[in-house]
């Protein structure tokens, strides 16, 4: 780190950087160390792992060069797991989104009632994943749920059906929870955004002649397409690292209908101790992570010239 | 990416340019507004209230009349989730582990976030660099070596087994928000602390701490929530059930009395009934929080 000029003796150049940056490091020494150890080491060793076949008893790592990703290609309930990520993603951001948008829209001239309504819009935000998860599964659930019991009430079949249990409909009441629990999030936002949309532009639309729906479409949404490009991108990272509210309504269950990466990895390292090869699973989930998040830093890179 | 209710307040102090404009003209459009507002009201207030109310109903209330409000309310559940349920052992801990990993992520972040935005110092970028893999990468990809590390440094078993790593993954979200703060602020300030002969750390601490105060705040209501909904942290860590949050032991705790529905809904009202007091005395900021969040 060291970077002075060359040709001087190291003490010299300690001295000196200590007088430059002495203060900044006592700053953030227990920052960097506590990253360095808790994140940077431990996401360095998954990579590690994940070429071994460890099984995280014996005391040796047999090194197996790719081997574990040779495997999860052929794998082939990783791609099972992949496919319900790509539903989670495309539904989870598409629907709640649009919701929150609509819920923006309706306040966003403060009409009466305005704070009680954001207040208890958020709500589920500050419930939580994993509540959420446990009060669904209870809404849910055959028989003692709420919907099965009000289906029969009204005798209502289809909500008899106990949709935690149905390979068919699980993923679905899954995602529904999911979309109650978000549509707080991108609404909050949303209204932050629609705050800075130019009135005026509104205005001269109006005088125009474009009636609301025109105006919606031609003059609020490209003013929001930042926002909204930001929101999506968050949502599809959401969509990636899902794990609280599977983990608490289904497990992955019934059979593997509701696996995601995430669960799948827990369950690969943990449940059944392959944590070579839940290593390398960990490094899927990382890398499309991380492609999500550099487009997203260069969607706001965009932004903010 | 902190949208500031600032310029929200201003326009609401000027009479709302967007109420007047947007206002429709007649009264059918107004009832159709509300109709839908209050629709999706039901929608987000049912389950959380059903659940309150099960709380204080006997399981047959609950099952003649799930939605009704109790006629004389039942204690007995919120005492055996309390007693039966453990629940006295694990809001303690929840409690313990919000202060712990708040405080300590504020302050170090603060320190951090600080350096920075204005001390100049070599390996900047290495720092930086640092921060933003802290930001990008998944809890999941790290989860597997953070067990065994843990186990390693006998942490397991312990309370330090939730705080430090909890308290570490708090961190580069901290850093960055709070140094993004503390660049918002003029740099004169700090200058003329400096001539005044205050060193660095005094310039920081009587000078620049206390004009960081809203952007700790937010942090702190952020970091409150994520560490007290925290689920696959503890999953993975916190192994002994006397060491388990509320968030986590609610799921065993569901597992354990899956029948008994007004104990779970017991156990669900001590879970989020702290947090909703504090979410309703501290709204502005929670909603800042987590809208500052979305960077994570």
């Amino acid at each position: 780190m060291a970077t002075g000029p060359l040709h001087q003796p190291t003490s010299l150049r300690l001295r000196r950087l200590w007088r430059t940056s002495g203060a900044a490091y006592l700053f953030i020494l227990p920052t960097f160390v506590l990253c360095v150890i808790f994140i940077l080491y431990p996401f360095a060793s998954s990579f590690y792992l994940s070429l071994t076949d460890w099984d995280g008893a014996r005391a040796v790592k047999n090194f197996i060069g790719l081997g574990n990703y040779f495997r999860l290609v052929q794998d082939r309930l990783l791609w099972q797991s992949l496919q319900n990520n790509v539903i989670w993603m495309v539904l989870g951001s598409a629907i709640p989104i649009s919701l929150g948008l609509t819920l923006a829209l309706l306040l966003w001239s403060r009409p009466r009632g305005f704070l009680t309504f954001r207040t208890l819009f958020f709500m589920p935000q500050i419930v939580g994943w994993a509540v959420t998860g446990i009060i669904w599964a209870n809404i849910y659930r055959a028989r003692r749920g709420v919907l099965p019991q009000l289906g029969q009430t009204f005798d209502w079949d289809f909500l008899k059906l106990s949709f935690l249990a149905n390979p068919d409909l699980a993923l679905y009441a899954v995602l529904l929870a999911a979309i109650w629990f978000s549509i707080g999030f991108f609404f909050v936002i949303l209204l932050a955004g629609l705050q800075n949309v130019d009135m005026e532009l509104i205005d001269a639309a109006k005088i125009d002649g474009a009636n609301a729906a025109q105006r919606l479409w031609h003059v609020v949404i490209p003013q929001l397409s930042h926002v909204i490009t930001v929101v999506t991108v968050l949502a599809l990272i959401g969509g990636l690292k899902v794990f609280d509210i599977i983990w608490t309504m289904t497990r992955g269950g019934p059979g593997n209908a509701t696996e995601v990466i995430g669960t799948y990895t827990y369950k690969k390292a943990f449940v059944e101790s392959s944590v070579g090869y839940g290593a390398a699973l960990s490094m899927v989930m990382a890398l499309l992570a991380l492609i999500t998040s550099l487009v997203f830093l260069r969607i706001r890179e965009r932004g903010q010239q | 990416m902190i949208y500031r209710e600032g310029k929200a307040r201003a326009l609401e102090g000027e009479r709302s340019p967007a109420r007047k404009r947007l206002r429709p003209g007649h009264l059918g459009s107004e009832t159709l507004r509300y109709l839908v507002l209050l629709a999706f009201l039901v929608f987000f207030m049912l389950p959380i209230l059903s659940f309150v109310l099960w709380a204080f109903k006997t399981e047959a209330e609950i099952a003649t009349a799930p939605f009704a409000i109790p006629a004389n309310p039942e204690w007995e559940n919120l005492a055996r989730a309390w007693t039966v349920g453990r629940f006295s052992r694990y809001l303690p801990n929840t409690i313990l582990y919000a202060i712990a990993v708040v405080t300590t992520v504020c302050f170090l972040s603060c320190l951090a976030g600080y350096a920075l935005a204005r001390l100049p110092f070599y390996g900047r970028t290495v720092f930086l660099v640092i921060i933003l893999v802290g930001l990008i990468v998944p809890f999941e990809a790290i989860m597997i070596p953070l067990y065994y590390l843990v186990r390693d440094l006998h942490m397991l078993g312990t309370y330090w087994a939730f705080i430090v790593p909890a308290a570490a993954l708090g961190l580069p979200f901290g850093t960055f928000l709070i140094s993004a703060f503390f660049r918002s602020l003029p740099k004169e300030l700090g200058d003329a602390g400096r001539i005044d002969g205050c060193g660095e750390w005094g310039v920081f601490w009587h000078v620049m701490l206390p004009l960081a105060k809203p952007g700790l705040t937010t942090l702190a209501v952020f970091q409150f929530i994520w560490t007290w909904n925290a689920f696959l942290l503890p999953l993975v860590l916190v192994q002994r059930d006397e060491l388990r949050p509320v968030s986590l032991a609610l799921l065993f705790f569901q597992d354990r009395f899956t029948a008994d529905r007004g104990m779970i809904a017991a156990g669900i009202l001590l879970t989020i009934a702290p947090l909703i007091f504090v979410y309703i005395l501290l709204q502005r900021q929670f909603i800042e929080g987590v809208t500052a969040g979305a960077v994570k």
